[in-house]
C-alpha cells in the first residue's frame, strides 16, 4: 500500500505558504524538522508514550445507549476526546509540536489562542516539557475568558493581551506571527489549528490523527453510517476524518457555528456561507471576508468556532463534497449540551455540541443497525461561565454576586 | 545632496481628508516617493503605529475606492511625485490580481508592495505587473539565503525593497557596517528601498549611500496621530512636512 505523504503544502487549490520573507526561512526549516521527525521511529515512539502516559490515551469511545434510544434511530457512539488530559483534542497537538520543537533546539515556545483552549494545553505542555511560554490573546477573549487565563498562567505562562484590531483569536494570531518573525531563531510558534502557513495545516493534522486512528479500532464491527465533528480551523476534524479521507464511505460531516443564523458578523459558517475564497494569514483557503478582502467580525456562543477562515484542507474536501458541512444555531447547541447531559451523564464542550446538534437530527433519518461517531473535542466544564448563565441565570449570577460580596467582606 | 525619501502614509488615515492633506504634505515637504499603504484588517507584517492607524482608518469606513481616489487625486496634484501601493494579499486577491494591477497602473500607481505575495507564492502579481507596466517590489530581508535571493533577482525587480531589521515595522533600527554592505552589494544590482525602524535624519544620513531611497514610516505614521490629535489636519499638514524637510537634510 503506498504510504500517504505527511506533507502536502496544497489541497487542490487552497494552502499554501503567502508569507512575508522574513517568514520564509522558518516555515523551511519547521517543514524540513516536521518531515524527518515523522520518518524517526524514535520520535514517534516517544509521541506514543507520552500520548498514553501525559494524555491519557487512547480516549473512550462511548457507546450513547440512552440517546440512541430517545431519538429511535441510528446507534449513537461519542468519541470522548474531552476526556483527555487539560479537556480537549487541543493537547493532541500542543503535544507533537513540543516534542518536535525540542528536537529542533528551540528554547521558547510562543502560541495565539481564542478562547484559551490551546493556550491551555500550550501552557501545559511546556509546563511539562520546561520551555518559557507566551501566549497571545484578544482583550476581549481574555476579559471572557478569564477561567482559562488563570489555568495558563498557573502553569507558569505568560498571557499576552492583544490589544489590536478586533482584539480577538485573529488578532492574537498576527500578533504571535509579529513576535515569530523576531524570534524564530529560538522560538517555536505553536499554532493551534490545522490552518496557517504550510506546513501548519499537515503538522496538525497529523498530529490529531492519532483521534481517528483510535477511531478505527473502536469502531470495528460497527456498520458506521456517519461521522460528525465540528469545525473551528479544522484541527479535531481533520485528525478525526483523517483515516476515512481517502475512503468513499463513512460519509464525513463537519459542522460549523450557525450563531444567531444568518448573515454577515452573525456566524462563522465559512463552507456554504457569505465566505469567498482568499488568502489571509499564510494560507489559500475560504474566509469571511467582504468585498474589499477585509476579514469579518464573526459570531458563536463557543469561542472556539468563532474564527472567519477554516483549515485548506477542509475546505478543499468541502469543494471535492468528500466532506458535508452543516451548521448548527447557538440555542441548538445549548439544547444539545442538555440533551447529552441529561441523558448519558456528559457534558459536551459548546465547539463539540455543534457536532451533537446535527447527531441528534440525523440520528432519526437513519437505521437503528447502521452507527453514527460524533467526536467530543472537549468536555464543558470550560463553558461554565457562558453556559450557566443561559441554562440557569438567576441562581448562576446570584452566586457570582455572592462569591463578589464574601471576597469584599473578607478585605474589609 | 538631499536624500532620496519614500514616506509611508496610511490612505484614509484618520479620515480620508487627512490622508489627503498628509500626502500633500509629503510631497511639499520634499519625499522623492510616496508609499501608499492600503489598510487591511489583519495586517501582520505591521508594527503597531501602522496597525492602530488601519484599524481607524477602517473604522472610519476607508474603502479600496477611496484608495484609488486619493491616489488619483495626489498623482493630479503632484505628477513629479511617483506613488507605490503597499497592502496585503487578501485585499489585492479579493478584487482579483489582474483587475488590481490594471487598476492600480490607471491610478498612476508606479509600483506594488504586498509583502504576503512573495516570488512564487504571488498568484500571479509578478505577471500581471508585468502585463499592465507596474514594478512590483519584492520585499526581503538581509537575512535571506543566497539561493533565494538570486531567485528573486532572477525575476528583474526593477526595486527591491529591504526590511532592514527582523521583525516588524516601528522600533528604532540599529545600522550595522555588515548591513550596510548587504545593501550596497544589492543596490549595485537593483534599485534598493531600504526601510523599518528608520526615524531620524541621522539614519537617513546614515543609509543614504547604502541605498537608492530610504523608506520612513511608523514614524511619520506617529506624527500624523499625535499632530491629529493635537490640532486636527491643519497640524498635520504642518508637522509632517516639517518632518520629512528634516529627514531629507
Ligand atoms: C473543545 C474544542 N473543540 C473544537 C474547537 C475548534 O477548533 P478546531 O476546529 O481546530 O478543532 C476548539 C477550539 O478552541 C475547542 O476548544
Amino acid at each position: 500500500m503506498p504510504v500517504k505523504p505527511v506533507y502536502n503544502d496544497f489541497f487542490g487549490p487552497f494552502g499554501g505558504r503567502y508569507v512575508a520573507e522574513v517568514l520564509r526561512a522558518p516555515l523551511d526549516e519547521l517543514e524540513a524538522a516536521f518531515k524527518s521527525a515523522m520518518a524517526d521511529p524514535a520520535f514517534l515512539d516517544e509521541l506514543a508514550l507520552v500520548q498514553k502516559e501525559y494524555i491519557g490515551r487512547p480516549t473512550p469511545m462511548l457507546h450513547a445507549r440512552n440517546a440512541s434510544k430517545i431519538l429511535g434511530g441510528a446507534q449513537i457512539y461519542v468519541k470522548l476526546e474531552g476526556l483527555a488530559n487539560t479537556g480537549a483534542h487541543k493537547i493532541n497537538n500542543a503535544v507533537g509540536q513540543i516534542l518536535l520543537a525540542r528536537r529542533m533546539g528551540k528554547k521558547r515556545i510562543i502560541a495565539e489562542t481564542g478562547a484559551g483552549q490551546h493556550g491551555v494545553a500550550t501552557a501545559a505542555v511546556c509546563a511539562k516539557f520546561g520551555f518559557p511560554c507566551t501566549v497571545y490573546m484578544g482583550e476581549v477573549d481574555i476579559a471572557r475568558q478569564r477561567p482559562n487565563v488563570y489555568l495558563m498562567e498557573l502553569y507558569g505562562a505568560q498571557v499576552v493581551s492583544v490589544k489590536s484590531g478586533s482584539r480577538t483569536l485573529k488578532d492574537a494570531v498576527n500578533e504571535a506571527l509579529r513576535d515569530w518573525a523576531g524570534s524564530f531563531a529560538d522560538t517555536h510558534y505553536l499554532l493551534g489549528s490545522a490552518l496557517g502557513p504550510s506546513p501548519f495545516p499537515d503538522m496538525v493534522r497529523e498530529f490529531q490523527a492519532v483521534i481517528g486512528r483510535e477511531v478505527v479500532e473502536q469502531t470495528r464491527g460497527l456498520d458506521v453510517a456517519a461521522m460528525i465533528a465540528c469545525v473551528g480551523g479544522g484541527s479535531n476534524s481533520i485528525g478525526f476524518f483523517e483515516p476515512f479521507i481517502d475512503a468513499k464511505t463513512p460519509r464525513l460531516i463537519g459542522v460549523e457555528a450557525g450563531g444567531r443564523g444568518p448573515g454577515l458578523g452573525e456566524n462563522a459558517v465559512r463552507m456554504g456561507g457569505d465566505a469567498r475564497p482568499g488568502v489571509v494569514q499564510g494560507y489559500k483557503s475560504y474566509f469571511l471576508l467582504d468585498d474589499d478582502g477585509q476579514v469579518q467580525d464573526t459570531h458563536s456562543v463557543s469561542a472556539g468556532l468563532d474564527y472567519a477562515g477554516i483549515g485548506p484542507q477542509l475546505a478543499y474536501l468541502g469543494q471535492t463534497g468528500r466532506v458535508e458541512f452543516a451548521s448548527a444555531l447557538d440555542t441548538e447547541v445549548i439544547d444539545a449540551v442538555k440533551f447529552f447531559a441529561r441523558n448519558e451523564g456528559v457534558v459536551f464542550a459548546l465547539e463539540s455540541a455543534h457536532a451533537g446538534a446535527v447527531a441528534i437530527k440525523l440520528a432519526p433519518t437513519l437505521p437503528k443497525d447502521k452507527a453514527l461517531v460524533i467526536n467530543m473535542s472537549g468536555r464543558g466544564d470550560k463553558d461554565i461561565f457562558i453556559s450557566a448563565k443561559i441554562i440557569t441565570p438567576e441562581p448562576w449570577i446570584g452566586f457570582l454576586r455572592r462569591e463578589v460580596e464574601t471576597y469584599d467582606a473578607g478585605k474589609k | 545632496m538631499k536624500a532620496s525619501l519614500m514616506t509611508h502614509m496610511v490612505a484614509g488615515y484618520p479620515d480620508y481628508e487627512t490622508s489627503l492633506e498628509t500626502a500633500r504634505a509629503l510631497a511639499a515637504g520634499g519625499a522623492s516617493y510616496l508609499e501608499i499603504q492600503f489598510p487591511f484588517s489583519d495586517p501582520s507584517a505591521d508594527g503597531p503605529a501602522i496597525q492602530a492607524a488601519c484599524t481607524e482608518a477602517l473604522a472610519a469606513g476607508f474603502r479600496v475606492e477611496d484608495g484609488w481616489r486619493l491616489v488619483e487625486t495626489i498623482r493630479k496634484e503632484c505628477p513629479a511625485v511617483p506613488v507605490f501601493l503597499m497592502s496585503y494579499a487578501s485585499i489585492v486577491v479579493t478584487k482579483g490580481v489582474e483587475g488590481f494591477a490594471a487598476r492600480a497602473r490607471q491610478a498612476g500607481v508606479s509600483g506594488l508592495i504586498i509583502p504576503d505575495l512573495a516570488p512564487g507564492a504571488d498568484e500571479g502579481l509578478y505577471e500581471a505587473g508585468k502585463k499592465h507596466g507596474l514594478a512590483v517590489v519584492p520585499v526581503i530581508v538581509p537575512s535571506v539565503p543566497s539561493g533565494r535571493l538570486e531567485a528573486i533577482l532572477a525575476l528583474k525587480p526593477e526595486w527591491v525593497y529591504t526590511a532592514i531589521r527582523a521583525g516588524i515595522t516601528g522600533t528604532h533600527t540599529t545600522l550595522t557596517p555588515e548591513l550596510k554592505a548587504f545593501l550596497a552589494n544589492l543596490n549595485a544590482r537593483t534599485k534598493v528601498l531600504a526601510g523599518f525602524g528608520i526615524d531620524s535624519a541621522q539614519q537617513v544620513r546614515d543609509l543614504r549611500d547604502s541605498a537608492h531611497t530610504v523608506v520612513v514610516g511608523s514614524a511619520l505614521v506617529r506624527i500624523v496621530a499625535e499632530a491629529f490629535q493635537k490640532g486636527g489636519k491643519a497640524l498635520v499638514g504642518r508637522e509632517v512636512e516639517a518632518k520629512v524637510r528634516e529627514l531629507v537634510g
